[in-house]
């Protein structure tokens, strides 16, 4: 996903300096002189077209950058070596590892979410009150936690440490507070954590 | 005063449209200092939760519903007889209807402030199952569900009167590809809000039926989907956004033309790009829920990405414009000048956001408070200004004085980008949207402390142009028919133009009627 913001910003830099040279071009270059009349021609059809074909082929060789880079970050797998119900309230959250135990917060006292390193977690996202959404932003990113429907992706962190975590979808009074820890660990020490129901914490 | 409160008149309307969007406009641009200066240090108190999520909740609708979107109709209910040689519009006393729906309509909204519970707190977007809740929202959001319906409704009623309007009302000789850019985008704008209006109509009645009438449109416990509410909401939110930036794209045209001498760059392809943008805009509506996993990214990332297109043409054109021409700089043309340059950013991080792998990580942070500012913010707003500038001495026979206009633009344009500049960087360090505070970790201190200070010099720049309007009241320089050598219909009446518009009509042979009668 890095390489996309890459890619974009890249594209993003080199149209935005082509279009403002060209604007800046034009108020110096003809700017109001004394004895200098505006030349009265109103189009030019061939480079008109040109100009659309020229962004149409960027965005549709953007289009296949997006969906090339998309398609691995959808893509659920079949047998996660981990599970973990995360369910949204307002205003915190509730972590399930399943059949083991479960770990709730409060605004106050947010809640740690932990993931085991270099192993893939199955996330089962859930609601029971309005929309929220499951944001890390050192993940880059975010799954909307709606009512009524269950919202399954994989999280696969590649290093230790730990992460900040919140609700990125406005839900009322104390949105701004619903935030969360993650901690990736070795996948030793998860496997001692959960199997301990939580008391063991890395 | 009685007349102005009685009139049919289309300018007088005009003028009013545009006295109530300044009011708004002053209303929302105070509650966003009151916002900045709350987000100006991390864990700050000086406004409790509610407070600030009523706050930025009014906020967006007001600068959306009463400021931005009501500023385009105003001006073409001033701009589009004279520039189509009409005496009036096809229905006037449909037009004053709408005039005071839109009024009373913000004023219901408003209203909300004065209720037990205060006002709507749930977000100009109103999420269905959240503004369902009867915790927080209370009357304060019917009054603004009831609100939005009343400005819906005239919003599609004035929308009807400008195509009966352009598509009957134009004089001899006016062929409607001889109509100027501006006329032409309403005819864009008017269309899309016929398409996309009944839609917010129907999802707010279907919320106040479920909060009221025991409906579970969107409840899931009774087989309600909180999905729905979302579709139908940008099925009219996202043609929404275009109703509030193309009326502007046909302002920006205008007055490059005017201050390079020099006709319409590609007039065919303004037309056809504002009719293309508005047609992909129908079928965009769910890049806002790529991060919901219950619509198809891709399809909606493609259509996306293809807007760009015809946005690009208009870009090209504005150039073309002003290639080869004999530009000066006058205020509008600064202004507008200043929409080119901050629109494009809005353009290239719309582009960036409609790719969803991107978007994952932008989506309801500050990256999209910095996008869509930079486009109604620092698109439409400086063309709301350039506007004012341009037609103000059409308007009132006075002209504003240019020495203060360019301190307007500057503070402006300065504070503008000084504010919106850093918040790309808090939504990429992980600040969410909507928030009433942050935590002081990473960059967000100083990105907040900067941006808080830009908004000071907008609002500096804000008060300064209403010094420069009250000046030009005191002042009364009265201004000739014609003060910046436009070549459209308006420029040959006078300023201000005689009750019906008109006492005779040159023939019009060509888009440039003036010229001709020069030349």
């Amino acid at each position: 996903m890095r390489t996309d913001w890459y890619i974009f910003i890249g594209a993003g830099i080199f149209v935005g300096l082509y279009v403002y040279a060209c604007i800046f071009w034009c108020l110096i270059r003809y700017r109001r002189a004394a004895n200098t009349a505006a030349q009265q021609f109103s189009g030019n059809t061939p480079l008109e077209l040109l100009y659309v074909a020229l962004p149409l082929l960027m965005v549709i060789a953007l289009f296949g950058v997006t969906y090339a880079i998309e398609k691995p970050v959808d893509r659920v797998a079949v047998d996660p070596q981990n599970t973990i119900e995360v369910t949204a309230f307002r205003w915190s959250w509730r972590f399930d590892y399943p059949g083991r135990f479960a770990a709730f917060g409060t605004p106050a006292n947010p809640p740690t979410l932990f993931l085991p390193e270099g192993e893939t977690t199955e996330i089962r996202l859930r609601s029971v009150d309005v929309t929220h959404s499951f944001w890390v932003p050192a993940f880059l990113f975010k799954r909307d936690a709606i009512p009524g429907m269950t919202n399954v992706f994989d999280l696969t962190p590649t290093r230790t440490g730990e992460f900040i975590g919140r609700c990125a979808n406005f839900c009322g009074l104390d949105h701004a507070l619903m935030s969360f820890t993650v901690r990736v660990v070795p996948r030793s020490a998860y496997g001692r954590f959960v199997a301990s129901r939580g008391t063991a914490i890395p | 005063m009685i007349e102005w409160l009685t009139t049919t008149n289309h300018k007088k309307i005009g003028i009013m449209y545009i006295v109530a969007v300044m009011f708004f406009f002053t209303v929302a641009g105070l509650l966003t200092l009151v916002m900045r200066a709350q987000l100006a240090v991390p864990n700050n108190t000086l406004l409790a939760p509610q407070q600030y999520n009523e706050i930025f909740t009014l906020h967006g609708t007001a600068m959306i519903f009463f400021v931005i979107a009501p500023f385009g109709i105003g001006l073409a209910n001033f701009l589009i007889p004279l520039q189509i040689g009409a005496p009036d519009v096809a229905f006037p006393r449909l037009n004053a209807t709408g005039l005071w729906l839109f009024v009373l309509g913000g004023l219901t909204v408003f209203a909300g402030l004065a209720t037990y519970g205060g006002a709507a707190s749930a977000g100009w977007t109103a999420y269905a199952p959240l503004s369902e809740l009867f915790v927080g929202t209370g009357a304060g959001q019917d009054l603004w569900f009831i609100g939005l319906l009343m400005a819906s409704i005239s919003t599609i009623l004035t929308s009807i009167n400008f195509i009966v309007t352009i598509f009957l009302f134009r004089a001899p000789g006016m062929t409607m590809w001889r109509i100027p850019i501006f006329t032409w985008e309403m005819v864009a704008t008017a269309l899309l809000v016929l398409m996309a209006f009944p839609s917010l109509a129907a999802v707010f009645a279907m919320v106040l039926i479920d909060r009221h009438l025991g409906g579970h449109f969107f409840d899931p416990a009774y087989g309600g989907n909180p999905i729905l509410y979302q579709h139908l909401f940008w099925f009219f939110g996202h043609p929404e956004v275009y109703v509030m930036i193309l009326p502007y794209f046909g302002i920006i045209t205008e007055i490059v033309a005017t201050f390079s001498r020099k006709p319409v760059y590609g007039y065919v392809g303004m037309v056809i790009s504002a009719f293309a943008i508005a047609g992909l805009s129908l079928g965009v509506w769910a890049h806002h829920m790529f991060t919901t996993g219950a619509v198809s990214n891709a399809f909606f990332a493609g259509m996306s990405f293809l807007i760009a297109v015809p946005t690009g043409v208009k870009f090209v054109n504005w150039i073309g414009t002003m290639w080869k021409g004999s530009i000066e700089l006058s205020v509008p043309m600064l202004f507008a000048v200043g929409f080119l340059l901050n629109f494009l950013i809005g353009g290239i991080t719309g582009v960036m956001i409609a790719s969803p792998p991107l978007d994952y990580q932008a989506h309801d942070s500050y990256f999209i408070v910095q996008h869509f500012h930079y486009t109604i913010g620092g698109g439409s707003m400086f063309a709301l200004f350039a506007a004012l500038y341009f037609w103000f001495p059409k308007m009132f026979g006075v002209k504003l004085d240019e020495r203060i206009g360019r301190w307007v633009f500057a503070l402006m344009f300065a504070g503008f980008n000084m504010t919106f500049i850093p918040m790309g960087f808090m939504g990429m360090e992980g600040m969410a949207r909507r928030v009433f505070t942050y935590p002081a970790i990473g960059h967000l201190p100083l990105l907040n402390a900067i941006a808080t200070a830009g908004s000071g010099l907008i609002a500096c720049g804000a008060i300064l142009f209403f010094v420069d309007v009250a000046l030009a009241a005191y002042k009364r320089v009265p201004v000739p028919a014609n003060p910046w050598g436009g070549y459209s219909l308006e420029w040959l009446t006078s300023s201000p133009p005689p009750e019906f518009n008109f006492d005779e009509l040159p023939p019009i042979r060509s888009r440039r009627p003036l010229w001709d009668m020069e030349s």
